[in-house]
């Protein structure tokens, strides 16, 4: 009875100490295999069915690779995916430095900086919506602020197409998003301002290194863990600007700001294919992998440099 | 003598029970349904929501109770709705609905024909009522319909200069355009950007792709052959595309109008900044109102232009309103959705400009804009009603918004110049042609 006996040993395991820990993790574990695995499970299924929203049978209905295969030949996807790593590699270098030098000004201050604290934070406190709508108006090419504000100052004397000309679309996006996100840099980088020591600047001081040399031998290095660290956050909760996008220029005019995210949005929701978007997002977790492997190893070896890994 | 005149008026006072029972039985029932919760989806926005407020009165009058579950965009409730029938949770009863959404929803609604009495169905415009049914099924009740036509500035037409110089141009009088080449030529005529255009359009989504379909039918084109065939790459697709390019190249529309949405136009038009705006009724209210627009007491009106082929698109389609399968009181949804569309709602659309669904409700609200000084809007509904007769929605099948999907950025390429407009049909027809074949249309 082999069989019987493998029941008794795990009875009895379960029934010993050293089974607490895993009973104790096991509600979570459980909680997380059903919000996580399972819905990703179901999603990976559907990326091999012809699964139509509005059609719920056509769940079940197996066409293996074919939505990975039309992906494959899809110019128009991997225009949008090419311009989705441009966008998210611009975004955040920008982002990451206007947030450093905005954190280092801040962290000057020392008279009210709890509300400049607060007020910075007011960008990503506003829905992406919003900010696309704000921007919308911004950029509008005869009523927008932008251009009315270049006429009056008679810089310019036919208006500029900002959401229309591929480059400033692109541009005015990434705007948007930058107003939008930096503050989330700002704020992370300042929290790493506010725990640095004072001690080895202080003695950096005394060596006589000048302002710019304790930056760069000690301030910054200290910071990169937060760096990474806001860095890899961004990088995953970047597609909120979805939202903004979808607002400003729904991927438009002739696919020129045509991102990821819109793609597929449009793919699952009003075309309702969602295999086919499915496929699309497992495509495109390849960006996600790449960026967060890149930055959890930069993150470990910027820990390792600073003697905080151990 | 007396009995002759007692026997007549006998006759007449039966005459006048039988009239008023007639007028009775048209009367529908909205029934009574004490403690029961109707539970709703509803568009949300300003625009639609002031009819919600007649709500109470249903409640009052069939003892329910309406619960709103969700009140949102169009765009945000199509995809919940979708969301709600991908995973089976079907737990309301009343949906809001469009002509150009409702084949998509498969069997999720039910054929009102079947619950609601024909001579109640009468009382709503013929042709409406027949764009809101889909495969032979009455599956929403037009709330309000849509049909474009022609906002102009009188100012700018009735300007000496403009009709001097228009006239020695184009040998012809300055007048609301009859077809729509005059009504390209009028709009490069009259732009003088950047403080005046001749027009805007909306570039992308569905509002691109219908006022091509409706540029198309009026040259004589269309969408699809009986087939299901894309064939919008015609010659009649490609002079209906290269309208677009011609008044976009030659800057007689802001540039950024790719990226406009109607809300974008109702605004450069009511800021004074276009000449002429195709558009819909909706408009009406904003545009004559002086508290928010600059072209109140310059508004003219005309019905929409003619195409090559001498008809008129006519894109139209109706906000509505359906009734779930899925529904555990559907007596009561359908009270409901027919409260929400009968006469006196009706009036209340139609008074804030918007084009009512049910016939009698046209004559009503002319009188009352006469009567209440609003003389534009006694002016616009006879052009709008008169246009519903040329109205035609797009093709009612599940696939439409798909292939939308896949036309307006191929219009949008030809228009900013990326591709020429017989290479963008041919790639959204060959992409359209995909997609019937999916869908096994083709």
């Amino acid at each position: 009875m082999p069989h019987d006996k493998g029941r008794n040993r795990i009875g009895a395991f379960m029934r010993s100490p050293a089974a607490t820990p895993y009973l104790l993790l096991l509600p979570a574990a459980l909680v997380i295999l059903s919000v996580v695995l399972l819905p990703l499970l179901v999603s990976f299924w559907t990326s091999f069915t012809s699964y139509n929203l509005t059609r719920p049978a056509t769940l079940f209905n197996f066409i293996g690779l074919r939505n990975y295969q039309r992906l494959m030949g899809n110019t128009d996807f991997w225009w949008a995916f090419g311009r989705t790593i441009i966008f998210i590699t611009i975004a955040l270098n920008l982002e990451m430095l206007l947030g450093l030098g905005l954190a280092l000004l801040v962290n000057k201050i020392t008279w009210g900086q709890r509300t400049l604290r607060t007020i910075m934070m007011f960008p990503m406190m506003f829905s992406p919506i919003l900010v696309g709508f704000q921007f919308k108006y911004v950029f509008n090419d005869s009523i927008g602020l932008v251009n009315n504000a270049l006429f009056d100052l008679g810089l310019i004397k036919q208006p500029i197409a900002w959401l229309v000309d591929g480059n400033l679309a692109n541009f005015s996006i990434i705007f948007a998003e930058i107003w939008m996100s930096t503050s989330i840099f700002a704020i992370l980088l300042l929290a790493g301002l506010m725990a640095l020591p004072k001690e080895p600047i202080e003695a950096a001081r005394v060596d006589g290194c000048n302002p710019l040399q304790v930056f760069r031998h000690i301030t910054l290095p200290f910071l990169m863990p937060f760096v990474y660290i806001a860095m890899t956050i961004r990088s995953l909760d970047v597609a909120r600007a979805y939202d903004m996008v979808r607002i400003m220029t729904n991927g438009g005019p002739a696919g020129r700001t045509e991102l990821i995210w819109t793609l597929m949005t449009r793919t699952g929701y009003q075309n309702s294919q969602m295999g086919m978007a499915n496929a699309m997002g497992y495509v495109s977790i390849i960006l996600s992998i790449v960026f967060t492997f890149y930055f959890y190893k930069k993150l470990v070896s910027a820990r390792t440099f600073m003697g905080g890994a151990q | 003598m007396v009995s002759k005149i007692l026997a007549k008026t006998l006759l007449a006072s039966c005459a006048v029970v039988v009239l008023s029972g007639t007028a009775l039985a048209q009367e529908f029932d909205y029934g009574s349904f004490p403690d029961y919760t109707l539970k709703v989806k509803l568009i949300g926005g300003t625009q639609y929501e002031k009819l919600y407020t007649r709500i109470p009165e249903w409640e009052a009058m069939t003892g329910a109770k309406v619960e709103i579950v969700s009140s949102k965009n169009h765009f945000d409730l199509d995809r919940e709705i979708k969301q709600d029938i991908a995973t089976g949770q079907i737990s309301w009863c009343v949906g809001s609905n469009h002509t150009s959404f409702a084949p998509q929803y498969g069997d999720l609604y039910i054929d009102l024909k079947e619950m609601i009495p024909a001579e109640e169905l009468a009382k709503y415009v013929p042709g409406t009522l027949a764009a809101s049914e889909v495969d032979g099924r009455l599956v929403q009740l037009p709330r309000v319909t849509d049909v474009s036509n022609i906002y102009y500035r009188k100012d700018i037409y009735e300007d000496p200069d403009n009709m001097k110089a228009y006239k020695e141009k184009f040998g012809t009088d300055l007048a609301p355009a009859k077809t729509f080449d005059e009504l390209k030529q009028q709009i490069i005529f009259l732009a003088d950007p950047p403080n005046l255009y001749g027009t805007a359009f909306a570039g992308k989504d569905e509002g691109m792709s219908g006022r091509f379909m409706e540029i198309l039918r009026a040259n004589g084109g269309d969408l699809f052959d009986e087939n299901w065939k894309p064939i919008f790459n015609s010659p009649e697709g490609v002079a209906a595309l290269e309208w677009f390019k011609e008044i976009y190249d030659a800057g007689a529309v802001p540039a950024g109008t790719v990226n406009y949405t109607w809300d974008d136009i109702g605004q450069a038009m009511a800021a004074g900044q276009l000449a002429i705006d195709l558009d819909w009724p909706g408009f009406a209210g904003f545009y004559s109102d002086p508290s928010a627009s600059k072209i109140s007491d310059v508004l003219g009106f005309a019905v929409s232009p003619v195409g090559s082929a001498g008809v008129r698109g006519g894109w139209s389609g109706s906000h509505s309103f359906s009734v779930t399968q899925a529904c555990d009181n559907k007596e009561a949804a359908v009270s409901f959705a027919v409260f929400l569309t009968n006469d006196e709602s009706e009036m209340m659309e139609a008074e804030a400009g918007n084009l009512p669904t049910r016939s009698k409700t046209f004559d009503e609200v002319i009188k009352y804009f006469n009567e209440n000084n609003k003389p534009a809007l006694a002016e616009m509904f006879p052009i709008w009603q008169a246009s519903l007769a040329d109205a035609r929605t797009p093709p009612l099948i599940p696939q439409w918004i798909e292939v939308s999907n896949i036309l307006w950025p191929q219009l949008q390429a030809a228009i900013v110049g990326e591709k020429t407009p017989q290479e963008a049909l041919d790639k959204a027809a060959a992409d359209a042609t995909v997609i019937m074949e999916d869908a096994g249309l083709l």
